[in-house]
């Protein structure tokens, strides 16, 4: 889009005299000092230059320079010298902001018919991730401490994005019914002794899809959360419980999802008058975290702009990304975002709720900023404008003029989404 | 007219709502009304049909039921304006690996590498994936029962001459397990209607796998496609266009630069088209684009497109390598003929017509009246574009297609702006 790219050779300059005056060796001494200190002085492998930075952690909202290195933020501050770094991507009339986390995913993919777990319903992580600025994904419960092993083999490891995890209380996770109405099926103890074995991937525990009176599990899953001081991930699908009770039985700190949903299996936040339910208001001063969990039909307008007009704006843009929301309304995490947009939160407050609070939500500190010595995980978004429209679970739209789209994402400092080349090199005739 | 024949019924005996509508004269109207979904007042491209211009485009069970200037609104249960869009016959991509599954020592056959067709194929105007070989005879049916049947996409597939198709470089060099017969038997008795043809790819040797591949394609009358070129020195690709491949024979990866082991199309010192490149279109061996995550550079294509080469059909080669790489998906590769040179018309028919034609399935890639209802509803974005080849090479562009509305089978299946959706209005209830 824009010209895009300074690459700084290690030499820029020819010494102004001709190598027959001096001897050979004095020549290869100088180039080999002179080469020497300017790559020295190259310390960046990459600059990302003049971009609008919003870094909520640190407070930053300006045009601010973000140098990398070593896979790490490096520096960020206005005119970094530009000789300095290997690589220069102009980010004029881009917002540069920490790498999207999106809380609530379903990508233990496999190869199995009609299930999330190790299944086709789920989707795998990098066909989404990057194009929409998201660099790390927590997993909703899809697998339990009995797969876990597995989903970290086949789609954790061998996966480019960041990816985190919610224990499922269940065994299988959700491997489908009846084992996911199966109590003995559930084990506390494991689950707790997975979650200590995976500390760095493992950010909570998970309840959902259970649809018994007993509030066995859910209470299983709330404590074996406390125990390894984790927030516990309420799914949905919990017809029995009622939502008053499920927030009840939940800790300061604990997420529910599908904030916006309007199903019969769960009383909606806001009531047939248009008004939010005072004990939904009060959860939230008590601590409790709600999540958009968009997906097939957790998000209705109807639900949302009353909601966020009356104080609940959610805390997070977990997707509920997974084969049956991808091509509806939700279709990516930006779209997501920009449906807030449309209904009136600023950018900043958009950018917060994508980065520094999805990571303090899932108590990682070291994600979703761009402090100095933090993971080079960055999204250089732009606002395109034009006419858009935003569909929801009822298959209503809302229409608008401004839409998020990513221009680039960066991975632990690599380039992992280039939508228009600006870190490219422009195509010259040879 | 349906709302209200609802309520009726439900307090009257359906005869009596019969007459009653009968009685009100609506009879005509409801008759009317058999036009499923109208997509109204875009700019058609139906290049089978030689359609280039506003019309409307009626969709009923499924199927393409009328296309024509000013079909009425009052005649469908639901009307989409697509004013100053483009619409198409779904597109199809020809060249694609989406035989995913969980072996982690496998490539593209049941391998990490292949992906999720309906992830990528209905938000960039995709309708039919053709897949190119990453199963042979020995796992298709695996293919068939793990992905294809599981698809809203429409999945066909070319078989690969290797029984394991694309398991890994090692497997697909076992001369042993290229048979014919039992691809060909395959193909035209057992999965005659999902099977296309017939991949020859990574292959180290001459042109043994080629022949192989041949002679099943013989046996089966369907076309062969080739991944040409892993033998060092280079086997001579004019030696495959005019010896070994036949006419309908499909040449892909063709604006591929290198690697050292592979033949270019475009002379790398001159930077002119070969000449027996055009004898070979003349021929009639296909030239498919196969983008990928290294067999697209501009060094290629754009002395070819400016000599007056064409390729044949577009495709993209999609697999987890190309996806977040300058391929990025189907209109993005699409776009890049259009930032190339070639006219929206021309684009579009290397996307749908032509790789119909060349798959032996004239009743895809068109929207003749009575075929399956896959439509593309295409917005033609301007603005300031930069497209990536897989050197990493940017060429500069203002215009991009984005899909905005895919129809398959007459359902709506992506829809990027709810242009099909009716506003969200505050409930009644609400104060």
């Amino acid at each position: 889009m824009k010209d895009s790219e300074v690459i700084r050779p290690c030499i820029r300059t020819k010494p102004n005299w001709t190598i027959s005056m001096i001897p050979l060796t004095v020549v290869v001494a100088l180039m080999l000092s002179f080469s020497a200190r300017v790559c020295q002085g190259q310390e960046y492998s990459l600059l990302i230059k003049n971009g609008h930075v919003i870094d909520p952690k640190n407070h930053i909202d300006g045009v601010m320079d973000v140098a990398v290195a070593d896979g790490k933020i490096a520096m960020v501050a206005p005119n970094i010298d530009a000789s300095q770094a290997k690589k220069v991507v102009d980010a004029t009339g881009f917002y540069v902001t920490p790498g999207l986390i999106n809380i609530h995913t379903h990508v233990f993919v496999g190869s199995k018919a009609n299930t999330f777990a190790d299944g086709v319903s789920s989707v795998s992580p990098d066909d989404f991730t990057f194009r929409s600025g998201v660099t790390t994904v927590v997993d909703a419960g899809t697998s339990g401490w009995r797969n876990f092993p597995q989903f970290k083999k086949q789609v954790i490891e061998t996966s480019k994005t960041r990816i985190l995890a919610f224990l499922n209380i269940f065994g299988s996770g959700m491997i489908g019914a009846p084992a996911e109405q199966d109590t003995n099926n559930m084990s506390e103890q494991m689950a707790l002794a997975t979650i200590k074995k995976y500390p760095d991937i493992i950010v909570g525990t998970c309840i959902g899809h259970y649809s018994g009176s007993s509030w066995t599990p859910f209470d299983a899953a709330e404590r074996t959360a406390k125990m390894a001081d984790r927030p516990l991930f309420v799914e949905c699908h919990l017809p029995e419980l009622s939502l008053q009770d499920q927030l009840n039985h939940m800790r300061p700190g604990d997420i529910m999802t599908h904030a916006y949903e309007d199903i019969k299996e769960r009383m909606p936040v806001v009531d047939e008058q248009g008004k939010l339910r005072p004990f939904v208001l009060k959860a939230k001063q008590r601590g409790i975290l709600f999540d958009v969990g968009h997906g097939g039909a957790g998000f209705w307008f109807s639900q949302a702009i009353p909601a966020f007009k009356q104080g609940l704006a959610p805390n997070s843009f977990g997707t509920d990304l997974h084969r049956f929301s991808m091509n509806a309304g939700m279709k990516n995490m930006l779209n997501v975002m920009s449906k807030y947009l449309t209904m009136g939160m600023s950018l900043n407050d958009i950018i917060l709720r994508a980065s520094w609070l999805s990571a303090q939500s899932i108590k990682r500190p070291d994600l979703g900023n761009l402090s100095k010595g933090s993971v080079a995980d960055i999204a250089v978004l732009s606002i395109q404008q034009g006419n858009f429209g935003f569909v929801d679970a009822g298959n209503n739209k809302i229409t608008g003029n401004r839409k998020l789209q990513t221009e680039m994402t960066v991975r632990a400092g690599r380039i992992v989404w280039d939508l228009n080349g600006i870190s490219a090199k422009l195509y010259t005739m040879q | 007219m349906r709302f209200k024949c609802d309520i009726i019924r439900r307090k009257y005996l359906f005869a009596a709502c019969f007459l009653a509508i009968i009685g009100l004269g609506s009879l005509h109207r409801l008759n009317a009304q058999q036009v499923d979904l109208l997509l109204k007042g875009g700019h058609v491209i139906d290049p089978k049909n030689g359609i280039d211009s506003q019309k409307d485009v009626a969709i009923t069970d499924g199927k393409i039921s009328a296309v024509s200037d000013n079909i009425p609104a009052s005649s469908a249960k639901r009307v989409v304006d697509v004013t100053g869009l483009y619409v198409t016959p779904g597109i199809i991509d020809m060249h694609a690996h989406v035989f995913y599954g969980t072996d982690t020592d496998s490539y593209l056959a049941n391998g990490l590498h292949g992906v999720q067709p309906d992830a990528f194929s209905f938000r960039s105007g995709v309708t039919t994936i053709v897949d190119a070989g990453s199963s042979g005879w020995r796992n298709f049916r695996q293919f068939k029962k793990q992905t294809i049947d599981h698809s809203q996409t429409r999945i066909l597939a070319f078989l690969n001459i290797v029984g394991t198709g694309m398991y890994g470089r090692y497997e697909e060099q076992d001369v042993t397990d290229m048979n014919p017969v039992m691809t060909a038997y395959m193909i035209k008795r057992l999965y005659p209607d999902i099977l296309v043809g017939i991949k020859a790819a990574h292959y180290w040797g001459t042109f043994t796998q080629v022949d192989s591949a041949v002679a099943a394609g013989k046996l089966a009358d369907v076309p062969v496609i080739v991944d040409f070129g892993e033998h060092h020195p280079p086997n001579s690709i004019r030696d495959l266009f005019m010896v070994h491949l036949r006419p309908g024979d499909i040449f892909t990866h063709t604006f591929s630069s290198g690697p050292r082991n592979r033949e270019s199309i475009v002379d790398d010192v001159t930077g002119v088209v070969k000449p027996f490149v055009f004898e070979a279109q003349k021929r009639g061996i296909v030239f498919d684009v196969g983008h990928g995550g290294g067999a697209f550079s501009w060094v290629q294509a754009v002395p070819a497109i400016e000599q007056g080469f064409r390729p044949t059909t577009i495709s993209t080669d999609l697999h987890t390598e190309s996806m977040n790489a300058g391929m990025k998906d189907m209109s993005n590769v699409m776009s890049k003929f259009l930032a190339l040179g070639l006219p929206l018309q021309e684009v579009i028919l290397r996307s749908t017509w032509n790789p119909a034609q060349v798959i032996h399935r004239p009743d895809l890639g068109t929207l003749s009246v009575g075929s399956v209802a896959d439509v593309t509803v295409f917005n033609l974005q301007k603005g300031d574009f930069g497209f990536v080849d897989v050197k990493r090479k940017t060429l500069k562009g203002h215009e991009k297609l984005v899909a905005e509305l895919t129809v398959r089978a007459g359902r709506v299946v992506w829809d990027l702006n709810g242009i099909s959706t009716p506003l969200y209005t505050k409930p009644d209830t609400y104060r």
